[in-house]
């Protein structure tokens, strides 16, 4: 429960999942294909993680594995795993790949994550240090959520190192009150 | 999709940009506190069939009890939801004493619900008092200044304050050499710069 107000956290919960009911359940409607709000045995329905997750450790559900980890993306990885757009296919992927990958008993999820990681964070640092803030924003739109918290964080320290060789002023206006003028940097 | 809406409450605290407030979005933490007590509603009736056909709640596996456990789920996951929103937006303004000082200025305080202003309020009351009692201003840049003067900017039309003894007139686009302590809360609110030789 230490995550629990974890905002990152609840927003990785809510990826879907495709699953197949084990048990009837009544008086639901997470159906959209069935016209009674009940859900069959066998129906094929997709849920978001938190409820599948709990249902499938209740035996209700069996879950398949998303397609954000099938062979078509590790393909795309193994192919060239720095230029593959990870935020459209899940923009938690790090994240949901390890909270997923012991519920569907896949065990190539594992090295598949470290392998598209370990590729991608050397890139994602090189950039951080050395593209102009102007020319960033292309990269970023392909980088998961995890990748983009690293970038930002390489290029503060990036400027906190600048700042302090060059020196500037010691206070600032309070960021929380936005930047209407462009700050003299 | 149940906790659909939850979660966009949540999604919507993380789209703006790191420690940014965003408006209080009172219309759709109804909505979801309208969901919660319709979930409640249906997890009642289910219950209460089950109880009907003489069935023991505790242990039965039937229809009825995983339509009744995925409404259990749904509402507990609605509670994660609210309660991370409220609880992340209050650490915000509680660090908003710390930047801002204890008065808010008009972009902020728009942004803030009625009972966030009060709990502003009360917050930097406290400290204040604290602050008080340890006659220490414990709000001041925490590394010790080289001069306790420095050179300003005003950016905004301020007027005339008063500080210390004598009166001052911050006129737009004025310089001024102050004390680094009185000049502290305009610049971080934004009416005044730093100038560095």
């Amino acid at each position: 429960m230490a995550k629990y107000y974890d905002i990152d956290d609840i927003i990785t919960d809510e990826e879907i999942v495709a699953v197949i009911f084990q048990k009837a359940a009544s008086g639901v409607g997470i159906d959209p294909s069935s016209e009674t709000d009940c859900v069959e045995v066998g129906s094929k329905v997709e849920l978001p993680f938190w409820l599948a997750h709990e249902l499938q450790q209740r035996q209700a559900v069996s879950m398949n594995i998303p397609t954000s980890f099938n062979q078509n993306t590790r393909l795309e990885i193994q192919a060239d795993s720095a230029c593959v757009d990870l935020r459209s296919q899940c923009p938690y992927f790090y994240e949901f790949g390890c909270k997923i990958a012991p519920l569907v008993g896949a065990r190539n999820i594992g090295p598949l994550l470290l392998s598209a990681f370990k590729s991608r964070y050397k890139e994602v640092l090189t950039k951080a240090h050395t593209a102009a803030f102007t020319a960033a924003s292309k990269n970023l739109t392909i980088l998961t959520k995890e990748e983009t918290n690293l970038y930002e964080a390489a290029q503060s320290s990036m400027a906190a190192f600048k700042k302090w060789r060059m020196g500037g002023p010691r206070f600032q206006k309070a960021s929380i009150l936005g930047r209407k003028r462009k700050s003299n940097e | 999709m149940y906790g659909r809406k939850a979660c966009q409450l949540v999604k919507e605290l993380a789209s703006g940009e790191k420690g940014q407030l965003t408006p209080y979005n009172s219309d759709l933490f109804d909505q979801v506190i309208a969901e919660c007590s319709q979930h409640h509603l249906e997890l009642q009736s289910l219950i209460r069939k089950m109880q009907e056909e003489g069935l023991d709640v505790q242990t039965t596996r039937n229809a009825d009890h995983y339509g009744a456990l995925i409404h259990h789920l749904s509402l507990v996951r609605n509670k994660r939801c609210l309660m991370a929103y409220m609880y992340n937006r209050a650490e915000i303004i509680r660090s908003l004493i710390w930047k801002v000082g204890p008065v808010l200025p008009q972009q902020i305080q728009e942004k803030l619900s009625h009972t966030e202003e009060e709990y502003f309020k009360k917050h930097s009351g406290a400290l204040q008092s604290y602050m008080s009692r340890l006659d220490l201003d414990l709000t001041v840049d925490m590394v010790p200044p080289k001069d306790p003067y420095i050179q300003v900017r005003v950016l905004d039309d301020i007027g005339v304050v008063l500080s210390d003894d004598k009166t001052t007139n911050f006129a737009c686009h004025s310089m001024h050499f102050l004390k680094r302590t009185d000049a502290e809360q305009f610049i971080s609110r934004g009416l005044m710069e730093e100038l560095t030789g």
